[in-house]
């Protein structure tokens, strides 16, 4: 490298450059799992390339390699991404960009760049993941970007790589407390515009539409669906149904909800006693969410739908904290309405037997719908039907396959099938699908509902008492109410097969089972008191605090908070009660101090000795002791022989015992006056 | 000109804040601190990064915003601190002719801490770095272009960090009184025909100076500067390369350089002189100066040289460094 180029743009310290590469490493890594795979290839080659450039192997791309390379990247991410917008691709892209910058890296300004890329790249990471686990590891990579910040000053740390990290990581310990009132205090706005938000993530989960093996392939997941906490004691497990949504459509195989779903509210009264809880939602990518009937929530854009469901404008694709209020023992839709007749659609043709069975129920039992619903469970219990995840497979009548032949099924089949028995017997009915249970977490008192406990029951309108929910599946295997599916199942290996690797395997080993338990309820922790910290949960958090809360006196407040802590850290940091000052120069202050009594003042840019001369020629009877002080003061200060405050402060005590006690100013003005003439 | 009108207030206001002296400890009432282009910068990311969090709805990339603001906040602490307790204290700064560069030395002092990534110098010139250890200190040389005789006053020194980060930078300005004696520019040529012997008339104990170049010594090679009429032509003929007739002059018959003899404009005599005050004090050679208003009695050494040359660099101009404060 010439000359002129260095001094035309700063090269990058080598300590910089390999926090740089460091940090790069840890930045890219939690994007890895949904990044293209070719990422770390580009990476590993970008790190490749600029190592050697370092170790002066090789040169800098050209500009054609450069634009190639970009337009490549632009092309890989197309290419697996389909679209070059969309948070997905963006981030892609902001990646590509991030590497490819590494080649380029040849100036500080271009390391700046990088650095702050780098913040960004982290900042993104947290749409796809913001587990409490995320948010202390990225800690790492910001700790190596400012180790790499901090290496690009030239200074005596650059050639040093710990105390440039340690030197980082004090100084973002130093920030923690400014941090936290900030993330307290600054106020929660809305959304300013709609941004894209992470696609496909494989969320599984409740859709959309039913057919009875789906809710039995959900049962294999052990991935977390929510965590509900209550205000109270938590209700026994039989009392929690989940409702998601409802299936209010039967094309003969297949249970879905209705194309355009009711968005009138539906009349309801509340009634016995109400039960208060709040729910962490896990991202769905579907818009409802989730509650025991009959439920209330102030959670914004959300509302009470036609079939008592709860559902936002927007789908839920980050974490989502909402506060319930449910009555359970709610009267709902107990007057007629039009809208009943949807409850009555079945298939023009189709399960004959099925169709007949229901005709024979309803001449039995004429006019008592009750009664009738009440022989369908009974049937369910007495006759020879099976709770599993494997039944066999079924011909075109699917529901006359398994109620007459093969007896075998799932959740969703005996939701369906009484469903459609009871729509032939002319008693609205629909299929509700949800979650059913949960595991309590005794470490945090809440319950846990994982996607294997997802669950489909039935309820039907009955008239002057409204909508009655009832569980079909309850009469065939109570332990999957009581217990839950691992109970209900303990010979089928099936559920078992989706968690090989997950801790809910092992749910038997007592002290993994707990260590489990508590890790899940300090992420739920986490994910209510700091990833729900959002304008709800702010504004009540404060309100508790501060009483009433305004914006000014909230800004006063921060401002405030914000000057203690940065006065304490200037008192802890710069230790003003030590008086840092130079021992020689506070000697030579008490020197001067000592003489001015005398009525002697050193000139402005007099020097020591020619001011000891002159104030010798004054004091005539203490001279030796004023020469030899700054005679050794100017040795020590300025011939660079080794400091020894103690033998100067010795010179300057004689000299003061020298000195008359206390002269007159009189005395003074006569020293000052007669130097003048001189 | 407000610019102009500005710049005056500044210095004036520098002036009464931080008084020249020749050792001066920066602290709160000398240190400025602002932040850079590249906090600026760093501002910029900070207000994306928080649209970010706010359209998000992220409470973590709230959090890693305020962490960074933060530590925006405290690197204002730290960037102030790394400067505050430095001890600045002039060194000599020695002689130059004009057209050197003069260099002043300084000593940096660690009032405890160490203080790093400190540079200083005079903008627009590039500053020098430099590192002070903590209880330690550092010497630093630095320079300025001496264009004129005279006193060069340095102009205020600014002493700037941007230690750790980079976004903020802490600056001073310091007047450590530092001056220069610089010295007229030499400039080769012959001394009037007397030989540089123009005798005071009125002194007529010195009448036989003028047959100082009778002691004839020997040859040595011809310097620049020499006078033409002392080559040795004989020599030159036989090929023995240009040889000047070199002279030894008795202890009495003092040379004398006399401003008045020479022809030209003032400073062209300086120079002159000056070039003349080199060479004999380079040969050992007695030699006086007599300028309007001064003389320095012949003398040979280091001391008259030293002496001379001083004389010759402040004709004319107040003999305080203080004086010559613009």
């Amino acid at each position: 490298m010439s000359h002129w180029t260095r001094k035309a743009s700063p090269a990058i310290p080598r300590i910089s450059l390999l926090w740089l590469l460091v940090a790069q490493a840890l930045v890219i890594l939690p994007h890895l799992a949904h990044l293209p795979g070719w990422i770390s290839g580009l990476w590993l080659v970008c790190a490749t390339w600029r190592i050697q450039v370092f170790r002066m192997r090789t040169s800098y791309p050209g500009g054609l390699t450069k634009a190639f390379m970009l337009l490549a990247a632009g092309v890989g991410v197309y290419a697996s991404r389909g679209s070059l917008i969309g948070l997905d691709a963006g981030v892609a892209l902001l990646i590509a960009t991030f590497l490819l910058k590494l080649v380029e890296l040849k100036t500080r300004r271009d390391a700046l760049v990088l650095v702050f890329l780098g913040f960004f790249v982290v900042l993104t990471s947290y749409l796809f993941d913001d587990s409490l686990l995320a948010g202390v590891y990225s800690l790492l990579p910001v700790t190596a970007l400012l180790a790499a910040l901090i290496g690009l000053q030239q200074s005596g740390l650059s050639e040093k790589p710990w105390p440039t990290l340690r030197l980082a990581a004090s100084l973002l310990l130093q920030a923690v407390p400014l941090m936290l009132v900030l993330f307290l205090l600054f106020p929660r706005l809305g959304p300013l515009w709609s941004v894209p938000m992470p696609g496909e993530r494989g969320t599984t989960g409740l859709a959309e539409s039913m057919s009875p093996g789906d809710i039995a392939e959900l049962s294999q997941s052990s991935a977390l669906a929510f965590r509900a906490s209550f205000d109270g004691p938590v209700p026994p497990r039989p009392e929690l149904y989940w409702r998601a949504l409802t299936f209010e459509q039967f094309d003969g195989r297949r249970w879905s909800q209705l194309p355009e779903p009711p968005r009138a509210e539906p009349a309801w009264q509340a009634e016995g006693p109400a039960l208060s809880y709040s729910i962490v939602m896990q991202p769905s990518g579907q818009p409802w969410l989730f509650a025991l009937d009959t439920a209330r929530t102030e959670l914004e854009q959300t509302r009470q739908m036609g079939d008592f469901r709860l559902q936002r404008r927007r789908p839920v694709e980050q974490n989502l904290l909402y506060s319930v209020t449910s009555w359970p023992q709610a009267r709902r839709e107990p007057q007629a309405s039009p809208r009943l007749g949807v409850a009555l659609q079945l298939p023009a043709d189709g399960n004959p037997r099925a169709r007949r069975w229901a005709a024979q129920l309803g001449q039995r039992h004429d006019g008592n719908p009750q009664a009738l619903v009440d022989d369908l469970l009974g049937h369910f219990a007495r006759e020879a039907y099976f709770y599993t995840l494997k039944p066999p497979l079924a011909g075109d009548d699917t529901v006359d396959h398994f109620l007459f032949d093969s007896r075998r099924g799932f959740c969703a089949h005996y939701a369906g099938a009484m469903t459609f028995v009871l729509r032939a017997a002319g008693i609205p009915a629909r299929v509700v699908a949800g979650y059913q249970g949960g595991e309590l977490n005794p470490a945090g008192n809440y319950v846990l509902v994982h996607q294997f406990d997802a669950h489909a029951w039935v309820e039907y309108w009955l008239p002057g008492r409204g909508w009655v929910s009832v569980d079909p599946t309850f009469q065939v295997a109570p332990e999957r109410i009581e217990q839950g599916l691992e109970q209900a199942l303990p010979a089928e290996d099936a559920f078992r097969a989706g968690t090989a690797l997950s801790p809910i395997r092992y749910r038997h080993v007592a002290w993994l089972n707990s260590l489990r338990l508590s890790w899940d309820s300090l992420n739920y922790a986490w994910q209510r008191k700091v990833l729900g910290y959002q304008g709800e949960a702010q504004l009540e958090l404060l309100k508790g605090w501060l009483g009433q809360v305004n914006a000014t006196r909230v800004a006063l407040i921060l401002v405030a908070a914000l000057a203690l802590l940065l006065g304490s850290l200037a008192l802890l940091l710069l230790k003003p009660w030590k008086r840092e000052h130079d021992p020689l120069l506070r000697l030579y202050q008490r020197f001067e101090r000592l003489l001015a009594h005398h009525g002697l003042r050193r000139e402005r840019g007099e020097g020591p000795l020619a001011f000891a001369e002159r104030a010798a020629a004054a004091l005539p009877a203490q001279a030796r002791e004023i020469n030899a002080f700054a005679q050794r003061f100017a040795w020590q200060r300025y011939a660079g022989t080794a400091t020894d405050a103690a033998a100067l402060r010795r010179v300057l005590k004689q000299l003061r015992r020298k000195l008359p006690q206390r002269r007159w100013w009189g005395a003074g003005a006569l020293v000052r006056g007669t130097r003048r003439e001189v | 000109m407000p610019a102009r009108l500005f710049a005056a207030r500044w210095s004036r206001w520098l002036e009464r804040r931080i008084p020249p002296a020749r050792q001066v400890r920066l602290d709160q009432r000398r240190i400025f601190i602002l932040p850079t282009p590249q906090g600026l910068m760093f501002g910029v990311a900070l207000l994306l990064m928080l649209l970010a969090a706010i359209n998000y709805q992220n409470s973590l990339a709230y959090g890693l915003t305020f962490l960074l603001l933060s530590l925006g906040l405290v690197t204002i602490l730290h960037t102030y601190r790394n400067l505050a307790g430095l001890v600045l204290a002039a060194g000599e700064a020695p002689p130059v002719f004009a057209g050197e560069q003069a260099g002043f030395r300084l000593r940096l002092q660690s009032s405890g801490r160490a203080h790093r990534g400190i540079a200083l110098g005079w903008p627009p010139a590039p500053l020098q770095p430099v590192e002070i250890e903590a209880d330690g200190s550092s010497e630093v040389e630095l320079f300025l272009p001496a264009r004129q005789r005279g006193w060069l006053r340095a102009p205020r020194l600014r002493v700037e960090s941007r230690f750790p980060l980079g976004l903020l930078v802490a600056w001073s300005w310091v007047d450590l009184d530092l001056a220069a004696l610089v010295y007229p520019r030499p400039q080769s040529g012959e001394l009037p025909p007397a030989g540089g012997g123009v005798e005071d008339d009125e002194e007529p104990g010195m009448a036989s100076t003028r047959s100082g170049v009778d002691d004839f010594q020997g040859l040595r090679p011809y310097q620049s500067g020499d006078s033409r009429r002392r080559l040795h032509w004989k020599a030159w003929s036989r090929g023995q390369g240009l040889l000047v007739k070199d002279f030894a002059e008795l202890q009495g018959h003092d040379l004398w350089l006399d401003f008045d003899s020479l022809g030209g404009d003032r400073e062209a005599r300086l120079s002159l002189l000056c070039h003349w005050v080199v060479q004999l004090a380079g040969h050992e050679q007695p030699f006086g100066l007599r300028l309007p208003r001064v003389t320095r009695a012949p003398g040979s050494g280091a001391l008259q040289r030293d002496l001379c040359l001083r004389e010759l660099a402040l004709f004319g101009l107040p003999a305080n460094p203080a004086e010559g404060r613009p």
